[in-house]
């Protein structure tokens, strides 16, 4: 049940990951990958990270695919914008990434054995204490200097987009 | 199991009916009340009071013909109100009414999922239904549809951020992301006397996502002839408008949970003190329609980010402080 499940949402996923690109409207683009999205987060629910699926539908589906939606909306690309075609040489480096990605990929999940959940999230502690609580508990103990590292990235990347936008005066 | 799934479906069925039919009421509630503070009557005609009002304007809805505009994105156009409508009926999924009742012997629950991640899943899926709203104006193709949809997304973007950090302050305070869990952290004490500030901050906010008027800039009349769906008619219109009430009645049913102890109450705790309260909610959201007048399109958004964002932010932070010194 839950196999079909998975294979329905990761299906529907990569096809509207392909449609991402090959959609005519900048706006279809943009709604196939809030589709993508939101499968994907249904495939977290799968794998009983509920905190982590919500997070995908509000940070990605919600607030990045909106702001990109306001972009395309606000630049009104309403009318397919005449994409160049692209030259000789970027076709054959960008079939060559693919193939190279491709294989690391094939190398990665074919030669070791992945296994499933290993070390302290196991399905009993998850079971036991509520998925939020043990995320929590690990996020604000074990991993809070990565954790705090991250936000001030974060904050240095914001900080950085406000100092690159603001006008001269 | 098949014990299990009858009563889930019986109570899926019966809160969706409960739900909606309190959806179709709050539009009679609003025409209602606005009519008579503005020294009318209302609708009056069909039924006692007008109370048929809801069903007629529904059968009304199926009757009407159909536009489709030329120039307008057809799947996109189609597909609006199906994201608006879906989204907030989904809604209605977390909603606790009230405790555990037994019923015929068996003990059942007065909602219908307790999830882990309650509120986060209310932030979510009510982003996801916005979107129906932008592309609903988007793909009219109309320029006052553009317009309106734009502003609906500047408008969501910046308020969004505001509620959740209401949402925050009271997820300190109770210790849970559940609903069922923050609903029984308040018995005695209300998070309205706990939380005031981040209850002022999430009637604002939410006034503003719910596109209610001193925040209706997708769709104010005045400017826009009627912003997002001025290309809708029939049942498409009428899916954004039960869209917008369900959302309303999902908002005074969150308020209730988050800041009004939501089923407890002095004398019985039950289901009645959850409606009861929502329906206060509703009043006050039409209320407040028929007393302020429309914000201007800047004010709303420099009240957002530079008003509402700083005072959330400092919210948290005093709450944070007060939890360590006295050490809740």
């Amino acid at each position: 049940m839950e196999l079909v499940f998975l294979l329905i949402c990761g299906g529907v996923a990569v096809i509207a990951s392909l449609l991402v690109i090959f959609a005519r409207s900048t706006l279809h683009s943009a709604l196939w990958m809030v589709l993508s999205f939101f499968m994907i987060a249904v495939v977290y629910v799968l794998l009983h990270a509920q905190f982590l699926a919500m997070l995908q539908v509000i940070v990605y589906a919600g607030a990045i695919m909106m702001f990109i939606v306001y972009a395309i909306m606000m630049l009104n690309l309403r009318h397919d914008s005449k994409v160049k075609t692209a030259s000789k040489i970027s076709k054959v480096i960008g079939i060559g990434a693919l193939i190279v990605l491709f294989l690391e990929l094939m190398l990665v999940s074919l030669g070791q054995n992945l296994t499933a959940i290993q070390g302290p999230v196991t399905d009993k502690l998850v079971a036991t204490y509520g998925r939020m609580a043990v995320i929590s508990n690990f996020l604000f103990s074990d991993y809070l200097l990565p954790f705090e590292v991250v936000s001030i990235l974060l904050t240095a990347g914001v900080v950085g987009a406000v100092v690159l936008a603001k006008r001269e005066r | 199991m098949l014990e299990y799934m009858t009563i889930l479906i019986i109570k899926t069925l019966v809160a969706f009916a409960v739900s909606l039919l309190i959806v179709a009421y709050s539009t009679w509630i609003e025409r209602k009340v606005l009519g008579h503070v503005q020294l009318r009557h209302g609708p009056l005609r069909v039924g006692f009071h007008g109370l048929l009002q809801p069903i007629a304007d529904g059968i009304k809805g199926f009757f009407k013909e159909e536009l489709i505009p030329d120039n307008a994105d057809k799947p996109l156009f189609l597909l609006a109100p199906i994201i608006s409508i879906g989204a907030s009926v989904t809604l209605i999924v977390i909603v606790p009414f009230g405790d555990k009742i037994t019923l015929f012997g068996r003990e059942i629950t007065l909602y219908l999922t307790d999830l882990d991640v309650g509120i986060l899943f209310v932030l979510g899926i009510s982003t996801i239904g916005s979107y129906g709203g932008i592309l609903g104006g988007w793909s009219s193709g109309n320029k006052y549809g553009v317009i309106g949809g734009l502003r609906g997304s500047a408008q969501m973007i910046s308020y969004e951020l505001s509620l959740a950090l209401a949402v925050i302050a009271v997820v300190m305070v109770s210790g849970s992301l559940s609903l069922i869990d923050i609903v029984n952290s308040q018995t005695g004490l209300w998070n309205i006397v706990k939380q005031p500030f981040a209850f002022v901050l999430f009637i604002i906010c939410g006034l503003a996502e719910l596109n209610r008027t001193p925040f209706d800039m997708p769709e104010a009349e005045a400017e826009l002839a009627c912003g997002f769906n001025v290309e809708y008619s029939s049942m498409k219109f009428a899916l954004f408008f039960m869209a917008e009430y369900c959302h309303m009645f999902v908002f005074a049913a969150l308020v209730t949970t988050l800041f009004l102890g939501g089923w407890h109450g002095p004398f019985v705790d039950g289901p009645h003190w959850f409606f009861l309260k929502s329906f206060a909610i509703i009043f006050f959201c039409v209320w407040e329609r028929s007393t302020f007048p429309r914000l201007r399109y800047d004010q709303v958004m420099s009240f957002g980010w530079k008003i509402l964002l700083p005072f959330g932010l400092l919210n948290i932070l005093l709450t944070g402080l007060w939890m360590l010194v006295f050490n809740m």
